[in-house]
């Protein structure tokens, strides 16, 4: 870098990296779930078909909260927020987390595809947000395990319940949470071509599928 | 230019023009009235095309078709020129038709006048021998395809069987757990290069597997008959990939002359070549010896391009198949790729070298027959390379997972730590800069050469220096760019009085000293200041211990100083001495050390043995003020060391005498 030369600001790196569409802000999503007896299975499945798992599976164990930041008219929808940290790797950043509605598009879309921004935040984000307004909507943790195959990320986790006292975290439901996505910028719709291909491998173990969360909302709950 | 023109827009003529007067004036076709116009449209129609729309239609047809046969015979009655004349002509037709049709069903549904019966259709005749011949001729031709195939395979298991030879297939097999083959069109090709594995090396390895003919076989078995069977495959390297090669690397004094004229490509891991163009060889050492060449020359290829790109103060040099860095002043390091084809050439037979099979780290004791001892393959730095280049190939292909679990796959922890922990432009462009091959390999070399001045200037030191004993203890556990040694500095026999202890941290180009007092001093690669320091603290050691002595004995210290202002200039640090006075008062030893002249002791005796009444100093008392220190012949002393020597002057002064 020459010495003499302007440096170039935050904001001009931003708008440049803007306009050459390469920030990940598109998530392509599928999600499927599997009972626990059949995770095992699952579990073999995926080792032999991701990258690089010689060693065993990388294990992951996050808590996220919930934000919510409500307009004071109360009219708009309130923007959520979620940060999420992980407990077995405590020197990691927190994650800030946006996720915006899913792009209802046209139908013969192979995957769900909703805006994503993922920023590291350090450990003062959750005061940070406090003091910003945001309130706590709810919170879990998550434990399981993490594989790759190239740019698609595969993660089979069971959620978990926080409780207040020191007790173990329970888990809501008897199955196993499986979900394949792929951070990437705007326009490669060429990846959900292959998420498809990849999901259809794992066909007869594991089903996974866009889930429409609006019609999931209306289901009663038992 | 600056008047505006006006434009008038008009529609074309619609009319057609009939025709012109003679006086100019145009006479227009009338437009088509209404009735006109739907005339020429309804002409358009084509009956032939559109038949479903009309039946629909019967039903109205039947009511008005009379209306509109009394309509046409209105207008006069010009047949051909009407147009809607075609029109009812074919609906007449249509509703004729449908209507006759309509009433026959409905007389063949009251059973009554009409009947509908089915017609048996016209049998074929059957000829059942044609039949029969046809099926047979396609069965023998399914039967002779099948019997061709099992013909082979009963072939080659009858003679697996009589003459004991070795299954293809059970070869195969073994060779597919081994290696990756893949069938493509007739036939079976493998992949030994180590592309799975992370590298990205352009150089492909392809190998070819066939059937080993069969005579081959039978006369390798017959040559040797006590051995083990020689397989059914025969695999087929590439020819750049052929024969045996490995990485030499050597640390030598620098030559005079810029290229070492020949390469010691001696065959160390050659296997022994049979007859024949080494086909005999066994496909797993084929194989793995293929490989191996590709590895080396993936890693030679990194490193020369590596030495070009590189800046270092003294330029590397690639030439041919070698590389030579410079590791220190005067030390230089060539790195060659020895590449035996299995071909007879010139070099791997003139170059006889008598193989030393165990590297000697320390002074090896020349043999006349060596060349030169120093050109000896270095083999822990080849492993390190051969480590270093696997490292390379798995942070290809292992990236580090995220954590949390949302976060983006791809950045390593260090680069998502950036953003929280607000790195700025110099560290982030630190972060993305790695050491190459040759850089690490190159800081390797110099640490070992480091550690090696160091073990030979401590060994020689130990070696000289009797009176404390100079022990020193290298840590076990090391890594290949840093070692540690702890020195300890003691009298024998009076370890527990006082010992000297100091670190020496042996990094690539520099050593770093910590000692007793505290102070980190860092040496450079000179051997020199390693013993300098040595030798200073050696002596800073004998006072102290001396010191130490002399509390266990009771004598007291009056004075000392580590630095020394009086006295000649030292070459080497400074002088330093103490002041010691027996438990009586009267006796007194002054000791001045020096690391390059040594120890001298001198003693004085307080009243003095020597007073003589003068007429300036007349009392008796100023005897008590000491005599003249007289110095001790040390070397002429009893006494196992210094310490020693100096405990019996201690107490031989200490007696009451």
């Amino acid at each position: 870098m020459a010495v003499n030369a302007a440096p170039i600001t935050a904001t001009d790196s931003l708008s440049q990296a803007l306009k050459a569409n390469i920030i990940p802000n598109q998530e392509y999503l599928l999600q499927g779930s599997v009972l626990d007896s059949a995770v095992e299975v699952l579990l073999h499945r995926l080792r032999g078909l991701c990258d690089n798992v010689d060693a065993g599976p990388e294990t992951f164990d996050d808590q996220e909260v919930c934000f919510s930041l409500r307009d004071p008219n109360q009219q708009s929808t309130p923007l959520t927020l979620r940060v999420r940290k992980a407990l077995d790797a405590r020197d990691m950043p927190y994650q800030l987390r946006y996720i915006g509605q899913p792009d209802l598009g046209d139908k013969n879309r192979p995957t769900v595809v909703r805006s994503s921004l993922d920023i590291a935040c350090s450990g003062m984000l959750i005061e940070f947000l406090n003091e910003l307004g945001c309130r706590i909507e709810f919170e879990y943790s998550v434990k399981g395990y993490m594989f790759r195959k190239g740019r698609m990320k595969i993660t089979v986790a069971k959620v978990f319940k926080i409780s207040q006292s020191s007790m173990p975290p329970e888990p809501i439901s008897q199955s196993y949470l499986v979900e394949l996505s792929v951070l990437a910028p705007q326009g490669q719709d060429a990846i959900g071509e292959d998420m498809r291909a990849f999901a259809d491998q794992l066909r007869p173990l594991v089903q996974l599928d866009k889930i429409d969360y609006k019609r999931l909302g209306h289901m009663s709950v038992t | 230019m600056a008047n505006s023109v006006n434009i008038s827009i008009e529609a074309p003529i619609e009319n057609q023009i009939q025709e012109i007067t003679y006086d100019g004036q145009e006479i227009y076709q009338a437009p088509l009235s209404m009735s006109e116009n739907l005339a020429r449209l309804a002409q358009k129609i084509d009956f032939a095309k559109s038949d479903d729309e009309f039946c629909n239609i019967k039903k109205e047809g039947e009511s008005s078709s009379e209306v509109k046969s009394e309509e046409d015979k209105e207008p006069g009655y010009q047949s051909s020129l009407w147009p809607w004349d075609s029109v009812r002509n074919k609906l007449r037709n249509a509703l004729t038709e449908v209507c006759v049709l309509a009433d026959v069903l409905s007389i063949a549904k009251e059973k009554r006048y009409m009947v509908l019966d089915p017609i048996q259709p016209d049998s074929i005749e059957s000829r059942p021998m044609v039949q029969v011949y046809g099926r047979k001729k396609a069965l023998s031709a399914a039967g002779a395809v099948l019997l061709n195939g099992v013909e082979r395979l009963r072939a080659s298991e009858t003679m697996r069987m009589t003459r004991n030879m070795p299954d293809f297939h059970i070869d195969l097999l073994r060779l597919r757990q081994n290696w990756r083959l893949k069938k493509v069109s007739n036939t079976i090709v493998g992949d030994l290069s180590y592309r799975t594995a992370g590298s990205k090396y352009s150089q492909t390895g392809v190998f070819e597997v066939t059937k080993a003919p069969e005579e081959q076989i039978a006369q390798a078995m017959s040559m040797n008959a006590a051995g083990p069977t020689p397989s059914a495959l025969r695999v087929t390297v590439p020819p750049e990939l052929q024969g045996v090669a490995f990485i030499s690397v050597v640390c030598q004094k620098e030559q005079e002359e810029v290229v070492t004229a020949t390469l010691s490509s001696s065959a160390l891991n050659c296997p022994g070549t049979l007859p024949g163009d080494g086909a005999e060889l066994h496909w797993q050492q084929k194989l793995e010896a293929a490989q191996n060449v590709l590895f080396c020359k993936e890693l030679f290829a990194r490193m020369a391009a590596e030495a070009v790109q590189l800046d270092a103060s003294i330029p590397h040099m690639v030439v041919g198949n070698q590389i030579m860095a410079t590791v220190l002043p005067g030390i230089q390091l060539l790195i060659g790729l020895c590449h035996n084809n299995g071909q007879n050439n010139n070099n791997s037979e003139a170059v006889k070298t008598k193989v030393v099979t165990s590297v000697s780290r320390c002074a090896p004791s020349p043999q006349p027959e060596e060349r030169a001892n120093k050109n000896e393959h270095d083999h822990v730095l080849e492993h390190s390379l051969h480590q270093l280049l696997r490292a390379v190939h798995h942070a290809h292909t292992h990236h580090p997972f995220p954590h949390p679990a949302t976060g983006p796959l791809g950045p390593s922890k260090r680069r998502s730590l950036a953003g929280p922990m607000a790195a700025d432009r110099y560290e982030l462009l630190d972060m993305s800069k790695e050491q190459s091959l040759l850089e690490q390999i190159i800081q390797q070399a110099q640490h070992f050469f480091m550690r090696r001045r160091s073990e030979y200037v401590l060994d020689t030191i130990a070696k000289e220096v009797k009176d404390p004993l100079i022990v020193s203890h290298w840590n076990a556990l090391n890594s290949p760019t840093q070692s540690c040694v702890k020195i300890n500095i003691m009298a024998y026999g009076y370890d527990a009085v006082c010992r000297t202890s100091l670190v020496v941290h042996v990094g690539e180009k520099t050593l770093k000293c910590i000692c007793r007092d505290g102070k980190v001093r860092h040496l450079s690669y000179e051997l020199q200041e390693l013993r300098d320091l040595i030798y200073c603290q050696i002596y800073q050691h004998q006072m102290t211990a001396v010191q130490a002595v002399g509390r266990c004995m009771g004598w007291q210290l009056l004075a000392s100083s580590s630095h020394l202002g009086s006295g000649p200039v030292e070459p080497l640090g400074n002088a330093s001495s103490c002041l010691l006075a027996s438990p009586n008062g009267d006796r007194m030893i002054a000791i001045r050390c020096e690391p390059s002249v040594g120890i001298q002791v001198f003693i004085a005796q307080s009243p003095r043995k020597d007073f003589f009444v003068s007429e300036l100093v007349q009392d008796k008392k100023w005897e008590n003020l000491g005599g003249a220190f007289k110095e001790v012949k040390l070397e002429k002393m009893e006494g196992k060391n210094f310490l020693n020597k100096m405990e019996l002057l201690m107490a031989c002064l200490s007696s009451p005498s």
